[in-house]
C-alpha cells in the first residue's frame, strides 16, 4: 500500500513541477474550444436549422455542446499520455530503482494509473475555467458529481495507456502509437459533433469506443440533459442507443468501471512482464 | 556462520549465447568481493540474477539465507544496488529520491529523516539535500546513489561498475566512500570492475572470462599465481633478445607494442645480474610488482584493456549510445 502511495506521489509531484506540461495539456483543449468550437457554431447553427430556426433548436449552442466533449479531451489526453512516464522511467533508468525494490508489480501498475488519474481530473477541472465565457451555469453539484465520472474515466484511460506503455521502449514509439489511437477515439466519440446520421461502420466503432459513453456522462452531467426538452437533447446526440436500446447514465458508469477492471487487469499482467534489463 | 551469498551453478542463457556457464562460488559476511573481467565477460548478468532482475536458466543462488528465485521480496530486502548506468531520478531533489526509496522499501515513517542524514553524511552530499539532482555532476549523482543504496539497511551492497565514465579524483572518491563503508556498517559489498587497479582494494577476487570463472583468490594470492616480479626491456633487436631470453633464462616472454615483458622470482636481484651480463644493447628496463592485469594476461593471455566485447555486447552498446543521443 505504501508502495502504491510513493509510485502515485511521485508523478503527481512531477506534473506539477512541469510547468511546460501543465500549459501544454492545458493548451490543446483551448485551442480547440475557441478555434473549432467559435469557428463552427455558426455553420452548425445553420446545419440545425438555419438561424431561424423555431423551437427548442434555438438553444442549440455549438460551443456548449462542445464543451463536455472538451473536458472529456482534456482528460483523455492526460490520461493517456500519463504513460508514457513509464516508458521514460525505462529510458532514463528509474525503472530499475523501482523494479528492485520489494514493492509488488502490481501495485506498481496501479500507483501508476493513480497517479495519471489524479493528474488527469486535475486537468479536466481546470477546464472549468472556460465555464463563465461560455455562458454556462454550473454550481458546485455539478462539479461534485463531475469528480468521480472523471476519475472513474480517467482510471479507465491510464489503464489502456499503461497497457501500450508496458510493450514498448522507447517515448518516440509510444507517442505515435498514441498519436494514431487519439484521433480516431476523439472524432468518434461525440466530443465535437453530434454523433446522428453516420454510416453504419462508423457507428460501430463509436459504440466499442470507450470515450463515447465518457463523453456522454460529461454531457449529461454539465449540460444537465434531464432539464432539456426531448427536441434539444436529439439535437445535441444525448440518445445514445445500442441495439436500440436508450444507455441510461447508470449503465454508463458500469461499462466504465467494468472497462476499467479489464484494461488495469490486462495492464498489470502485461507490465509484470517488464524485465528490469 | 553460513556465506552471505552462495552460488551453486548458476547459469543463463540468451537464445544461442551462454553468457555465463555455470559458475559456483560463496561470499562470507564483511568481505567486499570483486568480480573482474573484461566488458561482455557475463559480470553484470550475474549481478542482474543475483539482484532478482534476471531469471536464471538454470543452477541456484542464496542470498541472506533466501532463494533468488523463490523469495525474492526477501532478497531484495536484504540487498541495495547501484547500477552501471543511474537510475535517480533527475527532475527531483537528492531529498525526495532518498524519500521514495524509504517508501519503497518500507523504511519506517519515523526513522526515515535519521537515515537520510546519515547515508547522506557518509557521502559528503549533506549540503546538497534540498537540491534537484539533475544540477549534480557525475560523480555527485554517483555518490547519491550509493546513499540511497544504504538507506534501508541493506546485508549486501552491489556495485555494478561504481566509477565506470568518472575521472580519476571522483574515482579514488568513490572507493574511500566504499572502503568507510565496510568499516563502519560491516556491510557485505559485490562489486564488478574492469579497472585492475581498483580490484586491488577487494578481499577477495573472482575473475570471470566469456562467462566462466576462470580464477578466485585474494589479489595477493593471484597475482603470486603471475610467478614473482614483471621486467619490461626494450631493446634495439627484440627478436634477437627474446630467443636470449627463452634459451638463457628459460622465461615466457611476451612481445607487445615493442617491449618485452617476462616474470622473474627475486626481481631486484635478477635485474643487476641481467644488465651486466645481457648481450643485446638495453634502450629501457623496467621492474615492477605484478597488477591485477598481469593476472589476467596470464590467465587469458590477452589484456583486459583490449576490448574482447563479443559482437553482441558491441551492437548492445552502439544502441544504448545512440539512444542516448536521442534523448538529449
Amino acid at each position: 500500500m505504501a508502495g502504491i502511495v510513493a509510485i502515485w506521489q511521485r508523478d503527481v509531484l512531477k506534473f506539477f513541477r512541469d510547468r511546460a506540461r501543465l500549459v501544454g495539456s492545458f493548451a490543446m483543449p483551448f485551442m480547440f474550444l475557441i478555434l473549432f468550437g467559435s469557428g463552427m457554431s455558426g455553420a452548425m447553427k445553420a446545419m440545425m436549422g438555419g438561424t431561424g430556426a423555431s423551437g427548442p433548436l434555438r438553444d442549440f449552442d455549438f460551443v456548449e455542446f462542445m464543451f463536455p466533449g472538451i473536458v472529456g479531451m482534456a482528460v483523455f489526453t492526460t490520461s493517456i499520455f500519463s504513460a508514457l512516464s513509464v516508458v521514460q522511467d525505462k529510458e532514463f533508468g528509474y525503472m530499475r530503482e523501482i523494479l528492485v525494490s520489494p514493492i509488488s508489480r502490481m501495485s506498481i501498475a496501479i500507483g501508476k494509473v493513480l497517479g495519471g488519474s489524479t493528474v488527469a481530473v486535475f486537468q479536466g477541472l481546470l477546464m472549468m475555467i472556460f465555464v463563465p465565457f461560455i455562458g454556462l451555469e454550473i454550481n458546485l453539484s455539478i462539479i461534485l458529481r463531475l469528480i468521480p465520472v472523471m476519475f472513474l474515466v480517467a482510471f479507465v484511460i491510464s489503464s489502456i495507456g499503461l497497457l501500450i506503455a508496458s510493450t514498448l521502449k522507447t517515448s518516440q514509439a509510444f507517442q505515435m502509437v498514441i498519436q494514431i489511437l487519439i484521433f480516431p477515439m476523439l472524432f468518434l466519440s461525440g466530443a465535437f459533433f453530434p454523433l446522428s446520421g453516420m454510416p453504419a461502420w462508423m457507428n460501430v466503432l463509436v459504440k466499442i469506443n470507450p470515450l463515447t459513453y465518457a463523453v456522454d456522462m460529461f454531457k449529461k452531467i454539465i449540460l444537465q440533459a434531464d432539464q432539456m426538452t426531448p427536441a434539444l437533447k436529439e439535437a445535441m446526440g444525448l440518445n445514445l442507443s445500442v441495439f436500440n436500446h436508450t444507455i441510461t447514465f447508470t449503465e454508463e458508469v458500469l461499462f466504465m468501471v467494468a472497462a476499467g477492471l479489464i484494461f488495469i487487469i490486462l495492464a498489470t499482467v502485461s507490465f509484470s512482464r517488464t524485465e528490469a534489463t | 556462520m553460513d556465506p552471505i551469498i552462495e552460488v551453486k551453478g548458476l547459469k543463463k542463457d540468451f537464445k544461442q549465447f551462454e553468457a555465463v556457464k555455470e559458475v559456483d562460488f560463496s561470499v562470507e559476511q564483511g568481505e567486499i568481493f570483486g568480480f573482474l573481467g573484461p566488458n561482455g565477460a557475463g559480470k553484470s548478468t550475474t549481478i542482474n540474477m543475483l539482484s532478482t532482475m534476471l531469471k536464471p536458466t538454470g543452477g541456484e543462488a542464496r542470498i541472506n539465507g533466501f532463494d533468488i528465485v523463490k523469495s525474492r521480496n526477501d532478497v531484495r530486502n536484504s540487498i541495495g544496488i547501484i547500477f552501471q548506468e543511474t537510475t535517480l531520478d533527475d527532475k527531483l531533489t537528492a531529498n525526495e529520491n532518498l524519500m521514495l526509496h524509504c517508501k519503497f522499501y518500507g523504511v519506517d515513517p519515523s526513522i526515515r529523516e535519521e537515515r537520510i542524514r546519515e547515508v547522506l553524511h557518509i557521502v559528503d552530499l549533506a549540503d546538497k539535500r534540498k537540491q534537484i539532482v539533475e544540477t549534480f555532476s557525475g560523480g555527485m549523482k554517483r555518490r547519491l546513489e550509493i546513499a540511497r543504496g544504504l538507506l534501508h539497511y541493506p546485508k549486501v551492497l552491489f556495485l555494478d561498475e561504481p566509477t565506470v565514465g568518472l575521472d580519476p579524483q571522483t574515482r579514488s572518491h568513490i572507493w574511500e566512500y566504499i572502503l568507510k563503508l565496510k568499516e563502519k556498517a560491516g556491510i557485505t559489498i559485490f562489486l564488478t570492475t574492469h579497472y585492475m587497479d581498483e580490484a586491488e582494494i577487494c578481499d577477495r577476487i573472482a575473475v570471470m572470462d566469456h562467462g566462466e570463472l576462470i580464477a578466485l583468490d585474494t589479489p595477493y594470492e593471484l597475482k603470486n599465481k603471475v610467478g614473482g616480479d614483471v621486467v619490461e626491456i626494450s631493446t634495439s633487436d627484440n627478436e634477437a633478445a627474446q630467443a636470449k631470453i627463452e634459451q638463457n633464462y628459460e622465461r615466457n616472454v611476451k612481445n607487445k607494442d615493442n617491449r618485452l615483458t617476462f616474470h622473474v622470482t627475486k626481481g631486484d636481484e635478477f635485474l643487476v645480474q641481467f644488465v651486466r651480463e645481457f648481450e643485446v644493447p638495453l634502450h629501457s628496463v623496467n621492474l615492477r610488482r605484478p597488477t591485477l592485469n598481469d593476472v589476467f594476461l596470464h590467465l587469458t593471455g590477452r589484456e583486459i584493456r583490449e576490448e574482447t566485447a563479443s559482437q553482441k555486447e558491441i551492437m548492445k552498446r552502439n544502441m544504448k549510445m545512440s539512444m542516448r543521443k536521442g534523448r538529449r
